[in-house]
């Protein structure tokens, strides 16, 4: 398998250099891989999920995803539109869309015209188990319905990388069992790159393999 | 949904803040419609006066007097008329003399004509709808409202001012200021007025072979110090001087109303990008360019305005078209024609735009990361 994701040395700071979040990350993931990011709040994973996604720079060091050097694409927003596909802790959904509406926001970015649009979401839809449900706006929904309707999202323009920021961060247990088999099912379904955030470790245990992050730094693999 | 669709659907989520903005600006832009239409019901009701009986053009005299005709000109005296009649290539001249008199209790306009005459109401949509024309001395012809309001009909008896006259017949136009009116024979007003010969203006019919311009030109030339000629209303100074200041305050109106609705949509889409913030995160982390977050936030403040301007205007023509019917605005009747319901929509896409410009430019320039870190 080819390598989907490549860092060197990999440096962010806030206020003025006097917080390190990110201090020299090194790190390499296959197409196809389930990863975890797992560590403690202020560790620096969440930023390092943010640069993946083209969603913040760095001051220093290379990132390379999908064959897209960072600092070389002035088209950042086309890459994360064609490459990449977020779910948030969130869901982030937009509450006065449906269900349906909001899987294809995304898609507004690609050629489709509105019936394939249209066709695309129910399909997503249909893979979460939401198909009928696609008419009702987010705030009827339960927490573990509104995170699958994410997850339909992210999936819409067929991504190469799923980057999921705490999915099950808000969830029940039960809930989020069900939100985890999902991904799951989709990663193994679609064989999708999955880079996964959390500082659950039985959620981090799910994945391939499982990065624990501290102070910036990756401290095993 | 089609992103036009988008566009369409948003700003209604808050449904009091849209409501109140739309309220805003459909007023102004409601004002403009209004005072434009008014200003070409004024015009064109001037024209209709200068055209009476479908006369080519109109004598007035050429020296300014507030208190003498309703264009602020000097009264004429009536042996002008015999001059006029003479011209080659005229076929006929009448003599208007329109005075302002207590008509029984309200005061009102009266126009005085020659009795038997040629006057050929039609061509001002004024028909007389019941009874007939002015014959002799000391008969009125009463407009449709005088007619209703005073519950008159033909063969009643009128007071202009304190002489009675036989009322002979009932006319209708298309201008509620004639249906307001009384036309009356010019001596017995000339006689209230004690003012004997002298009338307010002269409307002179040409032969059909002859050139409206020669005969203008000839008088012109001839009688340029005493007499104007006027072919619309824009030959009048003074009306045109009160047509174009009635043009200008429009257009400070329209001024004030893209001002005031301008900083009226910014606060509105700022308040609505500030809550958004989140979203447009989210909406540029899924691949949103900066120019389509732009073009959104910019078609939902014009979405906004169209609306307002939509609105405003359907509400301000059933209201205006409504008290035009009952009689309650004269002379200022208004019409609206495409030009002036035009305007309005120009003013609220100018609105629009200038409204949303900065809030959308605003959320376009949103870092996503920080957007998304929003709280």
């Amino acid at each position: 398998m080819s390598v989907i994701i490549k860092i060197q040395n990999l440096i962010k700071t806030y206020e003025n250099g006097n917080i390190k979040a990110l201090n020299g990350i090194d790190l390499e993931i296959e197409e196809g891989e389930f990863v975890s990011i797992i560590g403690q709040s202020g560790s620096g994973k969440s930023t390092l999920l943010n640069m993946i996604g083209f969603l913040d720079v760095p001051d220093s060091g290379t990132i390379e995803v999908a064959g897209i050097d960072l600092k070389e694409t002035k088209h950042l927003d086309e890459f994360r539109s064609k490459k990449i596909g977020f779910i948030f802790q969130l869901h982030n959904l937009i509450p006065n869309l449906t269900v349906q509406e909001n899987v294809e926001i995304p898609i507004y970015e690609t050629s489709l015209n509105s019936k394939a649009r249209s066709e695309r979401a129910l399909y997503l839809l249909s893979l979460v188990g939401l198909k009928d449900k696609v008419n009702m706006k987010p705030t009827k929904l339960s927490g573990g319905e509104r995170q699958r309707v994410a997850i339909a999202r992210a999936l819409a323009n067929n991504p190469s990388i799923i980057l999921a920021d705490e999915p099950t961060g808000s969830l029940d247990s039960k809930t989020s069992k069900e939100v985890l088999d999902l991904i799951l099912e989709l990663h193994e379904k679609e064989n999708v790159t999955i880079v996964l955030v959390t500082h659950d470790t039985n959620v981090a245990n799910l994945a391939n393999r499982c990065i624990e992050v501290l102070d910036g730094k990756i401290i095993s693999s | 949904m089609s992103f036009l669709g988008l566009i369409f659907k948003n700003p209604f989520r808050n449904k009091a803040r849209a409501a109140l903005a739309i309220i805003g600006i459909g007023i102004g832009i409601a004002t403009i419609v209004a005072l434009g239409g008014m200003t070409t019901g004024l015009t064109q009701s001037l024209d209709e006066t200068l055209h009476q009986g479908g006369a080519d053009f109109t004598i007035l005299s050429s020296e300014d007097d507030a208190q003498g005709t309703p264009y602020g000109t000097k009264n004429l005296n009536d042996t002008w008329l015999d001059k006029i009649r003479s011209m080659d290539g005229v076929k006929k001249v009448e003599a208007i003399y329109l005075v302002t008199l207590p008509i029984d209790d309200d005061l009102g306009m009266v126009i005085g004509l020659e009795p038997n005459n040629t006057f050929d109401t039609g061509s001002l949509d004024t028909e007389i709808i019941e009874g007939g024309f002015l014959a002799s001395d000391h008969q009125a012809v009463i407009g449709k409202l005088i007619s209703e309001e005073s519950n008159l009909t033909v063969g009643d008896k009128i007071k202009l001012a304190d002489e009675e006259f036989e009322v002979v017949g009932i006319s209708e136009s298309g201008d509620p200021s004639y249906n307001s009116a009384v036309m009356a024979p010019i001596s017995d007003l000339q006689d209230i007025m004690d003012q004997k010969g002298q009338i307010s203006m002269i409307y002179v019919y040409a032969e059909n072979n002859a050139s409206v311009d020669t005969i203008t030109k000839k008088i012109n030339d001839s009688y340029g110090e005493e007499l104007t000629t006027v072919t619309s209303v824009s030959d009048l100074k003074q009306m045109a001087e009160m047509l174009n200041m009635l043009d200008v305050f429009k257009w400070g109106i329209s001024l004030l109303a893209i001002v005031i609705g301008g900083i009226g949509i910014i606060n509105t889409m700022i308040m609505s990008v500030y809550e958004r913030t989140r979203e447009i995160g989210v909406l540029r982390a899924v691949g949103w360019r900066k120019s389509r977050i732009l073009t959104m936030i910019l078609g939902e403040s014009l979405v906004l305005t169209m609306s307002s301007a939509f609105i405003g205007t359907v509400i301000i023509v059933a209201i205006l078209e409504i008290l035009s019917w009952l009689g309650y605005l004269s002379v200022f009747s208004p019409i609206f024609t495409w030009d002036v319901i035009a305007q309005g929509f120009a003013v609220a896409i100018g609105v629009g735009l200038i409204g949303g410009i900065y809030p959308a430019y605003r959320a376009s320039k949103l870092p996503p990361i920080e957007a998304l870190r929003y709280e």
